[in-house]
């Protein structure tokens, strides 16, 4: 893994609206990210916050001239996402990626590979956006449960509901008030789909801590093999301040930044 | 410091710290570059004066359950209770990738009682890549051992007295701030036979989450590391210095060269660069071209001419 520390140019950054918001930068030498991969960025200049925070590569596109556009999606929770919110047209930011291991069953992903549910809340889904573009073009049929408290943190469900559509599944939604979708959690139609005979062969899921980990019992009540891409507070992103633990069932630790982001749900310690 | 720098030798980077030699005095810190190898693909290592390896310890350890850091204003708190390899580990599928680059390799030792560091330097001993090691009594994270030896100045001159019999390699002891006097315990050092002193790990802090109303570390108390430290450290470098007859490694949010120079100013032969390394992994080889630029632009001769240059005006 080379993962080389550029200087990315921003291109633009739509609010969506705030809180969330698309961050397109312009990276020089990058090389594209593997679904699940992530980049470790900061705002232009700026000496607080002092750590540079960890975005999934939401989307990506190469460009003629030979260099990479990335696109993150983020909200603003703290200081380290208002930066980054706050960035203007032309300035130049650091990021340091692709970095992480990513989805690893990517490379299995085909037709008769069966039929995959993508579980996302809130946040969560922009994790999710390499994976459901490359099961799209694998021609894989998923379908994407999206999560979130209200209508307004279900920012891409358009995205989803276009890329599954494609790949032969649909958007599922739901919201914690019933402002969008089904009143209630992403977990319960999930679940539904399962005893329905939905014949998910992979889960795959990005969110808040406690949705994974219902996620992963549910899955394992179901016998189906899955993924999470997990999130921890991270130092550098690449392995040397090891402060990224993440507690496996077998009692050990993991680094996020290196053995993960992505996880399988049946070894992490939930 | 003159003009007409454009006339003058390039500046002389190198500096003497005790029996060690180095082509420049920017080195990072241990805990904050892994085992060196790491970097290698996003730093430029050849351009080092040396590099500090992870704690080691005899057996390998899984170090401390997350929560292990929490970003603070300036810098961060860190817990992660010397996770490593094990030396074994290290001697034989690390240190020979490293040891014909050109900068030294100093190892970092840490153990749980003084025969741990004993059994460590013995096992180091033998291998010529091994430029120094640097004794660890200053790890504020791990509940056992480590720090007891860092805060008695006894039972400190006892163990460097002890390591001092198992190694000719140089010895380095790394002091921590968590005391009344941290030159009390370089001038122990210095009677056990230490040959540098390294100042500071880490100062003992905690952070608490509001919402949670929790601790964020998993152990509450964690090491404070970054530029919110810089201050601290180096009047502790400054002290230390004057007080004892070791030449002395600064370290304690290094990130600009002027904090560089403040360090060396202070009495320092050489620096360790840390947390810095996270916000910026090419930061070490920036200060050494950085540092290179400043004192040729101010007709400074050499490194060594700035050691201690501010104790001296006292």
């Amino acid at each position: 893994m080379a993962a080389l520390d550029s200087r990315g140019e921003v291109l633009d950054v739509q609010a969506l609206p705030l809180p969330y918001f698309l961050l397109r930068a312009r990276v020089g030498a990058m090389e594209p990210a593997e679904p699940g991969q992530f980049v470790m960025v900061a705002g232009a200049n700026r000496p607080e916050p002092y750590l540079r925070r960890a975005f999934s590569v939401y989307d990506q596109e190469a460009t003629p001239d030979g260099s990479l556009v990335i696109s993150l999606l983020g909200k603003v929770i703290g200081r380290g996402t208002e930066a980054l919110a706050a960035c203007v047209p032309g300035e130049r930011i650091p990021v340091l990626g692709p970095l992480g291991t990513g989805f690893h069953s990517v490379v299995d992903h085909s037709p008769e590979s069966g039929r995959a549910a993508l579980v996302a809340g809130g946040i969560g889904s922009a994790g999710l956006g390499l994976l459901a573009q490359a099961l799209e073009r694998a021609g894989r049929s998923f379908d994407f449960f999206y999560g979130g408290r209200s209508a307004e943190d279900l920012v891409e469900a358009e995205t989803f509901r276009r890329l599954s559509e494609r790949a032969g599944g649909r958007l599922v939604k739901t919201t914690e008030d019933g402002s969008a979708g089904e009143r209630g959690l992403i977990t319960t139609p999930l679940e539904a789909g399962l005893r329905a005979g939905a014949g998910y062969t992979t889960i795959f899921t990005c969110g808040p801590h406690g949705l994974m980990a219902a996620v992963a019992r549910i899955a394992a009540a179901g016998g189906v093999a899955g993924e999470a891409a997990t999130e921890t507070p991270m130092g550098c992103g690449y392995g040397a301040c090891l402060g990224c633990a993440v507690t496996l069932k077998n009692g050990g630790y993991a680094l996020c930044c290196r053995q993960g982001p992505v996880f399988r749900l049946d070894e992490v310690a939930w | 410091m003159s003009a007409g720098a454009a006339s003058l030798p390039p500046p002389d980077l190198s500096t003497r710290v005790g029996p060690l030699r180095l082509r420049n005095p920017i080195l990072t810190a241990s805990g904050t570059f892994g085992y060196g190898l790491e970097f290698a693909e996003r730093a430029d290592l050849h351009r080092l004066g040396g590099l500090v390896t992870k704690g080691l310890s005899l057996e390998p350890l899984a170090g401390n359950p997350p929560v292990r850091i929490a970003e603070t204003r300036g810098g961060m708190l860190n817990s992660i209770g010397l996770q490593n390899i094990g030396v074994d580990r290290f001697l034989s599928d690390v240190l020979p990738g490293l040891k014909d680059l050109p900068p030294k390799v100093i190892v970092n030792l840490f153990g749980y009682a003084q025969d741990d560091y004993v059994r460590l330097a013995e096992r180091v001993d033998p291998y010529e890549g091994v430029a120094a090691v640097e004794l660890n009594v200053s790890c504020p994270n791990v509940s056992k051992g480590g720090i007891e030896f860092g805060h008695d100045p006894e039972i400190l001159s006892r163990l460097v007295r002890r390591v001092r019999s198992a190694t000719d390699k140089p010895i380095i002891v790394k002091l921590s701030p968590n005391v009344t006097s941290p030159q009390a315990l370089g001038r122990a050092a210095e009677e056990g036979g230490a040959d540098i002193l390294s100042a500071v790990n880490t100062f003992v802090g905690m952070a608490i989450d509001t919402a949670t109303m929790r601790p964020v570390l998993s152990t509450i108390r964690g090491g404070l590391s970054g530029p919110a430290i810089k201050p601290l450290a180096l009047r502790i470098v400054f002290d230390v210095a004057r007080e004892v007859d070791l030449p002395v490694i600064g370290i304690g949010g290094i990130e600009t060269v002027d904090d560089v120079l403040e360090f060396l100013l202070a009495g320092a032969s050489a620096v360790q660069v840390g947390t810095a390394l996270f916000r910026d992994p090419r930061t070490a080889e920036r200060l050494v071209d950085g540092l290179r630029e400043r004192l040729r632009a101010e007709g400074t001769p050499s490194v060594e001419s700035l050691i201690g240059a501010a104790a001296r005006a006292e």
